[in-house]
């Protein structure tokens, strides 16, 4: 608990800390709030931005993974759909080559008749061809002259022996034109032989068939041979005879994701005869898929650029910076007013403490320093009237003699004692005042007589001085329960310090309201030269006074607000310098 | 004035006899004590008209004295000595069978204005 508060008042450090003087207490505010704004927003700031990378993070990675699932399910669709074709045309050239047709077949007649009839059906076939058991041409139908072949040697004849069926890629050969080939192998029922029957179909049959099945989705769908060699002809990624540009640096995916996996590649997805690729080409990222097709010596590949959903994707930035930006404005504008409201309260409480404190000092230094006053006054008298009665009997003497030399000197000079021991009367008397603890009468009292009483006895005073005294009394005000002669002290001090504090030349007003039913209020205001704030805490404080030596003892308003505060009132001051000085005195109307 | 048979009480001394001889070289007929057991241990013998008591002493208060003082003869005139500030204690005094209170440090003046009227008092009584 006790580390806890350490670590959190170095963040935060307690304003009313430390306190040197007023401008140290406004740099701790400062510091508080700044502090405080600090905490909150962090508090508030990181799980918003935490939440935002995570939104991103998510968002991003279901839009790949859509984009990607969308590309493996048409990668499959595809793939069925050429195996499909692929099958279609094996079985028809398997279904026309019955074992038992061979001889049928080597007749040119059955043979056009029966490529007649195929091409009907399928225009891109282009010739037809059956070869017997040692791999001669038997008989041949197509727009070549490609008679009495031998093929005995060649790797196609050795597979559709072993295999029973041969699919070639795409080429050109003799007959300058891509085509691919399809043959089957079937045995003579008599003679223990077998024969092929071999197809050359246009290569464009392929890529028209390709073509159908271009998606809107993918950006590039082509075949390519197990060298990775263009077989239909790609929109962008490579020529067709050509080694596809997608597959340069290697010749195998697998070879390449094991070599390129760190920084090119990236498998995203893989089946057993499927597999994507998520890489960067010509500084474009593209998803690649590469299907092998059963049974033919091809693979698919399609291309999907990044993104599809570009639009969404944008649009999801957008919106999240937005709501992150509003968020963090409105964040720091209501942490901002929080902290100022805060600090705020804070220094309010912190104002009303140390008012608090003085207040209740006051009564009690006044009670102590009463004491104090008291005793040294009591000491003082007595000697006092000593002094006094001594030198009257020396006046008496001297008044009884006849002339002598200085008798005149010596008469000035006991008067000066009388006037000190006169003046040192009053200071003891107004001692002894101060410290009394009379009890208060409780009598109704009319408090504008009280202060137009306290005028008379000074008019003439403020008149020498040319004070002029206003009036601005409530005449429907409450009469109070107070005490009348302790009522007239306190108003003679306030205005009798008024009429010193403007010294000559000025006004004084004197007014009377009525707060609530229960309280009431007279002010007294001057024009005077004002008090600076060092001298208003000052002001009630015994012996504190800003008049000449001998002129005050600074008892007066001490006085002053002793009695107010016994009275349960309350005295105020407001002034400034250079334009005048109020007290405001607030009394209640019952005094309990 | 002249003739006037006064007691001033006070624990005081030099104030006490200072005071009785200055009301002396004006013709009274003063005498000082110095404590309340004295002043009213001569009361017999001084028959004092006027008292001049002070309220605050060591043996006796001057409220006690006073008291004492007016049981033996309520003619006495008692003029209290006051050493605080305030007119509270006088007026108690006065509330008790004092003629009145007079604050030190004492201005002659007063003093004798304020003896003369309790003798006037005294002698239309």
């Amino acid at each position: 608990m006790k580390e806890r508060s350490n670590w959190l008042a170095k963040i935060l450090p307690p304003p009313s800390d430390n306190i040197v003087s007023g401008a140290d207490l406004d740099r701790g505010y400062k510091n508080f709030s700044r502090g405080l704004f600090g905490i909150l927003i962090v508090l508030v700031l990181v799980p918003l931005a935490i939440i935002s990378l995570l939104s991103h993070h998510q968002y991003k990675h279901l839009l790949q993974q859509r984009e990607l699932d969308q590309l493996f399910l048409n990668l499959e669709q595809a793939q069925s759909t050429i195996e499909k074709f692929v099958a279609e045309l094996e079985s028809v050239i398997k279904f026309v080559a019955r074992d038992d047709r061979y001889h049928e077949l080597l007749e040119p007649k059955e043979l056009q008749a029966l490529f007649v009839r195929l091409q009907s059906e399928y225009p891109g076939f282009v010739d037809i061809e059956v070869v017997d058991s040692h791999g001669m041409q038997k008989s041949y139908f197509g727009p070549y002259q490609l008679e009495g072949h031998n093929y005995t040697d060649q790797t196609w004849y050795k597979e559709v022996m072993l295999r029973g069926v041969y699919i070639s890629n795409v080429f050109s050969g003799f007959r300058h034109v891509p085509h691919f080939v399809i043959a089957v192998s079937r045995k003579h029922p008599q003679q223990n032989a077998s024969w092929v029957l071999r197809v050359t179909i246009d290569g464009q049959t392929l890529q028209n068939y390709v073509d159908t099945i271009s998606t809107t989705y993918a950006d590039d769908i082509f075949l390519v041979d197990q060298s990775f060699t263009v077989q239909t002809r790609p929109q962008k990624y490579g020529k067709i005879s050509e080694k596809c540009i997608l597959f340069d640096m290697g010749d195998t995916i697998e070879k390449n994701f094991k070599k390129r996996t760190v920084e090119r590649f990236m498998m995203v997805q893989k089946a057993s005869d499927m597999i994507i690729v998520q890489k960067s080409f010509n500084g474009q990222q593209i998803l690649q898929g590469v299907s092998e097709l059963v049974n033919t010596p091809w693979k698919l590949v399609m291309v999907k650029e990044q993104y599809l959903y570009a639009d969404a994707w944008f649009s999801f930035k957008i919106r999240l910076t937005t709501i992150f930006l509003s968020c963090a404005i409105v964040a720091i504008f209501v942490i901002l007013e929080i902290g100022k409201a805060i600090t705020n309260h804070l220094r309010e409480s912190d104002k009303k403490r140390e008012q608090f404190l003085v207040e209740a000092e006051q009564p009690n230094k006044l009670a102590s320093i009463g004491r104090l006053a008291a005793g040294v006054a009591h000491e003082i008298n007595n000697p006092l009237a000593i002094i006094n009665q001594k030198t009257g009997l020396v006046q008496d003497f001297m008044e009884m003699s006849d002339d002598f030399a200085y008798k005149a000197a010596m008469r000035e000079a006991l008067d000066g004692i009388q006037n000190s021991v006169e003046r040192c009367k009053k200071i003891t008397h107004r001692l002894l005042g101060f410290a009394r603890q009379t009890d208060v009468k409780n009598e109704e009292v009319d408090i504008n007589v009280i202060v137009r009483e306290v005028v008379d006895f000074l008019a003439k005073e403020a008149s020498y001085n040319q004070i002029k005294i206003d009036f601005d009394l409530d005449p429907d005000i409450s009469k109070i329960y107070s005490d009348r002669g302790q009522l007239l002290q306190i108003f003679l001090n306030v205005t009798n310090n008024a009429i010193d504090a403007i010294g000559s030349n000025g006004t004084i007003t004197l007014s009377s309201r009525q707060i609530d039913p229960k309280t009431i209020q007279v002010s007294i205001t001057d024009n005077g030269p004002g008090m600076s704030a060092e001298v208003q805490q000052h002001i009630f404080d015994p012996f504190f006074t800003t008049k000449e030596t001998g002129k005050g003892t600074g008892l007066g308003l001490s006085i002053t607000y002793g009695i107010v505060k016994k009275f349960g009132g309350k005295i105020n001051v407001r002034s400034e310098v250079n334009k005048g000085t109020t007290f405001d005195i607030t009394l209640p109307v019952a005094n309990n | 004035m002249t003739n006037i048979k006064l007691l001033i009480i006070d624990d005081e001394v030099e104030f006490a006899a200072t005071l009785c001889q200055r009301l002396q070289l004006r013709g009274i007929d003063a005498t000082d004590m110095h404590s309340g057991g004295e002043g009213l241990a001569v009361l017999e013998k001084v028959a004092p008209e006027i008292v001049i008591l002070d309220l605050k002493m060591p043996d006796m208060s001057g409220l006690d004295v006073l008291a004492e003082i007016k049981k033996y003869d309520p003619g006495i005139e008692v003029i209290m000595l006051t050493g605080h500030g305030s007119a509270g204690s006088g007026m108690e005094a006065m509330e008790k069978g004092a003629f009145d209170y007079i604050m030190k440090p004492v201005d002659l003046q007063e003093l004798l204005e304020k003896i003369n009227s309790a003798y006037e008092k005294r002698g239309k009584a």
